[in-house]
């Protein structure tokens, strides 16, 4: 199998929801669609008033934001479950199951997104690791057992 | 292998490799590439099915992928094109559609008939008496053509992949790969899409240098990164260029569904040639040059020892070329250009013998070939909205003018030399690059998430392709004689003659009517010859008819590929694998997999009722909500007030859709000053998050909540039952004494070591208990922790059934199972909670005028006299005496507590008040009565247990 495919829990993850015109926004900052790694944790700006902080970081990074205004935070650490798609076929694989266009142009390393994968809603960010081809899907936890069975299907053939 | 041809440049077999196979039992020997038409052809046999309706013997017609006279059953699966299916070890071949055989078929009967069997006579002849239709019914699908399908037959393994071409192609001859090649080197993502086995469409059957040219052009389009599926076809082009391709190559799979979004589409299919139509025109052994050149120069087949050969164009001269090399004798060759007419063929029942021309001369032969001319199959393209134009000169369809993003090339469009169509085919791809970067720029510019574009958008390129030529050629479509027009359809000119004389004489009527067009080919050989004989027939042009209008599939396309991998989504709680381990009966509520009950359901509920159970209820939807206007939101979506609820407590609430009808019910707390933990249906809550940031972000953008689902994030337990509070007091350090913690109340803290755990008093079982929420993460461990803990209060989990038990024995109705898509607020009977002098709620101005109405029916609480009898739910409720309907049974059990039989049910208001008698209609027939009792809950009305 070219890719492999990594059920990575438990990992801290905390979602945050800030107005524009927060001081937590500002201190998240990142455009819509887009993530980037500040030290152990990935801040990714999923949504256009909602982030993601994800690894051991992320619930410092919660402490430290200022939430005044119409800011909120939740621990989704349990809520979400994540799973890492990395190799030279991960693209490949989630095309399997997935609409989204996985070409540099569309999704470029830092692309993050909402997507659909073999019917279940699905966050992604491309996190590519030293250079390798690597997605990192966020999805309710409760489908776990079924998203990691679909992935390692679909990724039998390569 | 008597027909087998010496080997020669050009063909596609491989004859190191024999391949054993069956053909209606007798074992046949061909070679890897043949396809099994080829390997039965090479073998003399030369009918390879009957017709569908007359049942008369068939042989080759095109030898390709369109053949309609080929179809074969392979083993298990019918209906397998012979022409185009390649040849395997093993494979058992048989002929479909015959009893009791290929060569002796009873159904050929028919055809004595068939001046009887016209188009329409199904319709006119079973249509009455319209009681005797099962009966008729029954017969014809005796008669019904297509093979024998075993339903024991394993799901074949298929698949499905997304793809985002910049270019697709569809069709891999000279123009198409030219085209690929050129987008590609443009700069493009190319995908190219060929029907056949082989690139090169009518190159691979041409002389040496056209297969030169193809293996030159396949190694520039794999050298420029083309994309090359074999065996695939473009079966649709849907909006936006989505394009469905259907992969039958690909390895490990059945076969797989490409789709594409396309940001050009190039069609480039060529052009398809058209059978004859006059008497005879079906026998075997009448087919068309491209079969005779396929056949002889790909498969090294001999397709028959003389000929005679109807030609109007250069593929009739080659096919005279290609047979006098492979010894096929010429009898004659009648030339179309300079008068000469096939009139009809004389034949056996298995091979055509003769055939009579208009100068009255009767040749003898065993081979009829037909160079007739060609239909441009525009299918591709009509499905963006071309609609193609007849020209007399040319005597074929051209296409007429498709959306930007979609261009056509090679023989579809116009004539000339093999350069010709190259040329055309490079700057048809050119063209489709430029535009599809166009595309690309403004998806990159406009998705956040894309790679930055620094570049301006490229300017948008004109059409200034030279068009082809048109090269002239005869019409003709039909002799003086009358054919088979549509051979899978056993449509015949005279069938439209007829039809067009009954009055469905436009072209899209006669197609319904006479399903000429509508077999498998999809009218790729019949749709030109339909419309030239409903011309005649009409007296009018061709042009004047038109054609029907293509729509897809481009070629039939299996349900299993269409199906693709059955991907179920499900859900686990993270104690489902201690309940699957603990001997729990699963079962599917929604898309989660629950524990049913743990062997026997009855005793659950007494554990219950008289120790302390728990149940996993993780699925209960749980939405966070945050922030000043939260209580705005909920009084808004929930019927009852809102705006006073205190901080540590829950409150219950039923949601209406804008209609009135009971959307979701459940329980919200209010956790601190702006935080909320709202409750819904475990089948509801996504429903329900889609429809608060409905509210949210179109009715009520100015309100300030966010919302975050955490289902999954909270595993949730019930502690039910007497001993409850002393089974949850060992484990928390939360103050569970009454006074400090009443009923409809809720608290957070430590629960089994495990902290920000919620608790909230309520009761869905009608017992003392608790509900308590933990992060999911520790969601077992707290599981087992409490069994442990309390194996001396007697604790036993308890699953759905016995849960759905208890809350009918308290009367608590589901939403979904007691209400229906009708049912408006107002039937729950929990009128208390509709407060009509809020502002405004959801359904507000619909439950009002329900209630003031007054004629909705109520959901009531009842028990069958006989309390051993459980009505089925469902059950019908009539009025007593009659067959009129009051109302309908909606829960059932038998009560372990109360030891009768406990109902829901919802009647018509006259039937609701206590102490009303019910007639309710088993589904044996038999009518019980059932009374109705004054409370919703046959057990603790009062609610002494759960406020105990």
């Amino acid at each position: 199998m070219a890719s492999s495919i990594t059920h990575i829990e438990p990992m801290p993850k905390a979602s945050v929801r800030a107005a524009a015109d927060t001081n937590a926004a500002a201190a998240l900052g990142l455009t819509f669609g887009s993530a980037e790694r500040r030290g152990d944790t990935l801040v990714v700006r999923i949504r256009p008033d909602e982030w993601y902080l994800l690894g051991d970081g992320a619930a410092p990074m919660v402490h430290g934001l200022d939430l005044t205004g119409y800011a909120s935070t939740v621990d989704i650490t349990h809520a979400r479950h994540a799973v890492r798609v990395t190799g030279s076929h991960a693209a490949e694989t989630l095309a399997k199951l997935c609409s989204a266009d996985f070409g540099d142009a569309m999704t470029p390393n830092g692309a993050a997104w909402g997507n659909s994968i073999a019917g279940v809603t699905c966050d992604l960010v491309r996190d590519d690791h030293n250079g390798e081809r690597s997605y990192l899907l966020l999805f309710d936890g409760s489908f776990a057992s079924y998203v990691l069975r679909t992935l390692e299907d679909a990724a039998a053939e390569f | 292998m008597n027909h087998r041809l010496p080997p020669a440049d050009g063909e596609v077999l491989d004859r190191t490799k024999a391949l054993t196979f069956t053909w209606n039992g007798k074992k046949l020997e061909g070679f890897e590439g043949d396809t099994i038409t080829s390997a039965l052809m090479a073998n003399g046999h030369h009918i390879i099915g009957r017709s569908m309706k007359y049942h008369r013997p068939r042989g080759v017609l095109t030898a390709d992928f369109w053949d309609p006279n080929t179809t074969v059953q392979v083993g298990d699966e019918p209906n397998v094109r012979a022409s185009h299916r390649k040849l395997e070890a093993g494979m058992q071949v048989v002929a479909q559609n015959v009893w009791p055989s290929l060569s002796f078929d009873i159904k050929a009967a028919n055809g004595l008939v068939g001046r009887f069997l016209t188009a329409g006579f199904y319709y006119k002849t079973f249509m009455k008496p319209a009681a005797l239709w099962p009966r008729y019914e029954h017969v014809l699908a005796k008669f019904a053509p297509g093979g024998e399908v075993d339903l024991d037959t394993p799901h074949g393994r298929y698949d499905k992949r997304f793809a985002h071409p910049d270019v697709v192609v569809a069709g891999g001859g000279p123009a198409g790969l030219s085209a690929a090649i050129a987008a590609a080197e443009a700069g493009s993502s190319v995908m190219l899409v060929e029907h056949e086995h082989h690139v090169g469409g009518h190159l691979l059957w041409g002389t040496e240098e056209d297969r030169a040219r193809v293996a030159d052009l396949t190694a520039a389009a794999l050298a420029a990164g083309v994309e090359i599926l074999t065996n695939s076809t473009v079966t649709g082009r849907y909006e936006d260029n989505w394009i469905a391709i259907l992969q039958r190559n690909h390895p490990g799979v059945v076969e797989r569904l490409i789709k594409a979004r396309a940001k050009t589409l190039v069609v480039a299919a060529g052009t398809i040639e058209r059978p004859y139509v006059f008497e005879g025109n079906d026998l075997p052994g009448v087919m068309t040059s491209g079969a005779v050149r396929r056949l002889i120069t790909m498969y090294g087949v001999k397709p028959g020892k003389q000929a005679v050969v109807f030609s109007a164009n250069e593929s009739g001269e080659a096919a005279i070329d290609d047979l006098r090399r492979a010894g096929v004798s010429i009898a004659r060759v009648v030339d179309a250009l300079t008068g000469e007419r096939i009139v009809s063929t004389k034949g056996s029942k298995k091979r055509v013998k003769e055939v009579l021309l208009e100068d009255g001369a009767k040749i003898k032969c065993d081979l009829v070939v037909t160079a007739v001319g060609w239909t441009t199959p525009t299918s591709l393209l009509n499905m963006a909205g071309d609609r193609p134009v007849y020209d007399a000169d040319a005597a074929r369809f051209f296409p007429s003018g498709a959306p930007d993003n979609v261009l056509a090339t090679g023989g579809m469009v116009g004539d000339g030399s093999l350069d010709d169509l190259i040329e055309h085919g490079r700057v048809t791809g050119e063209l489709a690059a430029g535009r599809a970067a166009v595309v690309r720029h403004r998806l990159q510019v406009a998705t956040a998430r894309a790679e930055t574009v620094d570049e301006a958008e490229p300017g948008y390129l004109a059409d200034e392709r030279t068009p082809l030529d048109r090269w002239p050629h005869p019409e003709l479509f039909r002799a003086s004689t009358h054919g088979i027009v549509d051979y899978s359809e056993d449509v015949s000119s005279k069938d439209l003659y007829s039809a067009a004389a009954e009055g469905f004489d436009s072209v899209e009527l006669i197609k319904r009517f006479t399903t000429a067009t509508m077999g498998p080919s999809q009218g790729k050989l019949e749709t030109v010859n339909t419309v030239a004989v409903l011309a005649q027939a009409r007296g009018d042009s061709i042009g004047d008819v038109g054609t029907t209008v293509w729509r897809p599939p481009y070629a039939p396309i299996s349900l299993g590929a269409l199906a693709g991998r059955i991907n179920e989504p499900t859900r686990l709680s993270v104690i489902q694998p201690w309940h699957e381990a603990n001997g729990a009966t699963p079962i599917l509520a929604g898309q989660w997999v629950r524990p049913d009950h743990y062997g026997d359901p009855l005793s659950e509920v007494r554990n219950t009722r008289e120790n302390v159970g728990i149940i996993d209820v993780t699925p209960l939807g749980k939405l966070d909500l945050q922030g000043p206007d939260v209580a705005n939101l909920l009084s808004l979506l929930y019927t009852n007030k809102w705006m006073q609820l205190p901080i540590g407590s829950v409150r219950y609430g039923i949601m209406c859709a804008e209609d009135g009808v009971v959307l979701d019910d459940g329980v919200t707390a209010r956790l601190d000053e702006e935080h909320y933990l709202m409750t819904t249906t475990s089948s509801g809550a996504a429903r329900i998050w889609s429809w608060i940031e409905m509210w949210l972000q179109t009715e009520r953008p100015e309100w300030q909540v966010h919302v975050t689902p955490v289902t999954t994030g909270l595993t949730s337990i019930n502690i039910a039952g007497p001993k409850s509070r002393a089974l949850l007091g060992r484990l928390t350090d939360i103050d569970l004494d009454n006074e400090a913690f009443p009923y409809m109340r809720v608290r957070q803290g430590l629960i089994a070591g495990i902290e920000q755990c919620i608790a909230w008093r309520i009761g869905f079982t009608g017992e003392l208990s608790y509900e308590i929420h933990v992060p999911s993460g520790h969601g077992l461990a707290v599981w087992e922790r409490l069994l442990a803990e309390g194996a001396d209060l007697g604790v036993k989990p308890f699953g759905l059934e016995a849960q759905r038990i208890m809350r009918l024995e308290k009367g608590h109705f589901i939403v979904g199972q007691d209400t229906d898509g009708l049912s408006k607020a107002p039937v729950t009977g929990l009128d208390p909670l509709l407060k009509f002098d809020k502002d405004d709620w959801a359904g507000l101005p619909e439950v009002r005028w329900s209630l003031e109405s007054g004629d909705h029916p109520v959901i009531v609480a009842c028990q069958p006299d006989d309390r051993s009898i459980v009505p089925e739910e469902a059950a019908q409720i009539l009025r007593s005496g009659t067959t009129e309907i009051v109302g309908r049974i909606t829960s059932s059990r038998m009560s372990p507590t109360l030891e009768r039989s406990i109902c829901l049910a919802q009647v018509s208001k006259e039937f609701a008040d206590a102490g009303t008698s019910l007639e309710v209609l088993l589904v044996d027939g038999r009518r019980i009565t059932a009374t109705v009792i004054e409370h919703h809950a046959h057990f603790d009305p009062e609610g002494e247990r759960l406020r105990g």
